[in-house]
């Protein structure tokens, strides 16, 4: 079985690229373009993780974060920033990973693949 | 004392206090005349110099609301103090809170924002004078992660309790949620360490523990969840409440039953009570509206307004009526003939002529019409009104009798 990972970005040109990229990794990916948007995604059924940009229209990955691990407290979580900043705020604290981003994606690969190692140990 | 938070937890529902809890949250509930049980918590607070105060509510939390707004509008903002309401607004998840925990996790936004060194979280439930500024200072000393407030009692009452295991130097290495075989206090096999629901915490790892608590399978709640995870992890010491105690008499009282409710507040009517609301350096502060001096009227043979052994408040009138041992809040009239014995009267009850009433609590404003006997026949009385098992009646407001 593929792993699944739901990806939530609002540009598309990034979120275009981090779905390719992922699947030559061999997972399957959802897309959100949203906080809300990956909310509703999360009714349709469970990713294995999620990875969460935090800008973002509608709402933001700040919220989004509170209300998925609300709701599902154990899915893996990276919150996935051009900004470092918000990692002083409490509410990052609940993320399981906190990357920046970056041109190279081997930092957020490999957080990928611990986490859902982790993942199957649960 | 800039640096500490206050959260208290006033959500309490207070099942066991009903019909006293059908209008209002446990916190809420009169006591002593013309206090709300919160107003010992939140004079605590005030006496012990924490002046950055939340109070977290939930359930019938309107009554609450008023009366902090309206008593407790005494902290001056432009020097940071305050006295804020929380209601649960649902900020982080779309549910009421789940746990003692997880009402202070769903305002994680609220420690962001105070970023406080320390956080106290106190219950809005319990009667006692303590200067939390002592535990604070045991916590700095030890340089703890999180200290429990704690007060011996007898080992019988384990089951009510979450239990305290400390080593000699009071670090807790063992909590457990109301146990039938308790950990005893070292060198004291008789008694336990209960602890107090009141904790002072660093805000990182309380912020930490509370977010690996909101993402596991748990109750959410502090005793039997964030304590037990943290003992063995961080460094969770325990607090000697007489170390702290104001009334220097180990009083601590969780107003938990109807009974219960009854015996704390007729303490106040002996000679001497255990709990002493008249230190003046330790004012417990309440909101009262303004009434005239209480009076008594009426001084013929047969009819005399009296009033022994009694708490008589602003704004009563013993009009020609008897009252003994009796607690009455403002603006209760007492009219000819009646008879109030060993009884608790709230606000603006009204007992007419030729009652007698007898070991009953009276909700606001109820209107006892002539001749009315309660407290005689508990058979008939338990038709009406809620009977404890002691024979404690209780009437609540609104009726109409």
């Amino acid at each position: 079985m593929k792993k699944r990972i739901l990806v939530v970005e609002d540009e598309e040109s990034l979120r275009l690229l981090y779905e390719e990229e992922l699947k030559s990794e061999g997972y399957e990916v959802l897309t959100a373009g949203n906080g809300r948007e990956a909310i509703q995604q999360l009714e349709q059924g469970m990713p294995d993780l999620i990875i969460l940009d935090i800008v973002m229209p509608v709402m933001d990955g700040m919220e989004a974060l509170g209300r998925i691990v609300g709701k599902e407290r154990k899915i893996p979580i990276i919150l996935h920033t051009s900004y470092s900043g918000y990692r002083e705020d409490f509410m990052s604290w609940a993320a399981d990973a906190y990357v920046t981003k970056s041109a190279d994606l081997g930092e957020l690969k490999d957080k990928i693949r611990v986490l859902l190692e982790k993942g199957k140990a649960r | 004392m800039k640096n500490v938070l206050a959260m208290i937890l006033a959500g309490g529902r207070g099942e066991r206090l009903y019909p006293l809890t059908r209008d209002r949250a446990k916190p809420a509930v009169c006591f002593g005349a013309i206090y709300r049980i919160i107003d010992f918590t939140l004079s605590n607070c005030i006496n012990s110099d924490v002046r950055r105060i939340y109070a977290l509510t939930q359930y019938k939390s309107i009554s609450l609301h008023r009366h902090i707004q309206l008593g407790w509008n005494i902290l001056s903002a432009p020097l940071g103090e305050f006295i804020g309401v929380i209601p649960a607004q649902q900020r982080i998840d779309e549910h009421w809170y789940q746990g003692t925990a997880d009402a202070i996790f769903q305002n994680i936004y609220t420690l962001q924002r105070e970023m406080p060194d320390l956080v106290l979280i106190l219950s809005g439930d319990h009667i006692y004078k303590m200067d939390y500024r002592k535990m604070i200072a045991l916590h700095l000393e030890k340089s703890a992660d999180l200290t429990v407030a704690a007060i011996r009692m007898d080992r019988k009452l384990s089951r009510e309790f979450g239990v305290i295991e400390v080593e000699r130097d009071w670090r807790i290495v063992g909590f457990q949620e109301k146990p039938e075989e308790p950990k005893t206090i070292p060198g004291d096999p008789e008694g336990i360490l209960a602890s107090m629901g009141v904790y002072v915490f660093n805000t990182e790892i309380l912020v930490k523990r509370l977010i690996e608590d909101a993402r596991s399978d748990s109750t959410h709640d502090f005793g039997k969840d964030i304590i037990p995870a943290m003992i063995g992890k961080d460094r969770v010491f325990a607090f000697d409440f007489n170390h702290a105690d104001r009334g220097g008499t180990g009083y601590w009282r969780d107003v938990g039953t109807i009974d219960a409710y009854f015996e704390v507040n007729m303490d106040l009517i002996s000679v001497t009570p255990q709990l002493n609301l008249y230190d003046p350096q330790w004012p417990i502060l309440t909101y009262q509206s303004h009434h005239p001096p209480a009076k008594t009227v009426w001084a013929e043979e047969g009819r005399m307004g009296t009033a022994f052994n009694s708490i008589i408040s602003n704004g009563c009138i013993i009009s020609g009526g008897s009252v003994k041992r009796s607690i009455l809040s403002p603006k209760v009239v007492v009219h000819s003939y009646a008879e109030v014995e060993d009884s608790i009267l709230m606000e603006g009850v009204d007992v007419g002529r030729y009652a007698k009433i007898r070991r009953t609590i009276i909700d606001k404003d109820v209107q006892i019409p002539q001749g009315t006997e309660i407290g005689y026949d508990l058979d008939e009385d338990a038709k009406r009104f809620t009977v404890t098992g002691s024979g404690i009646v209780v009437v609540p407001r609104w009726i109409r009798l």
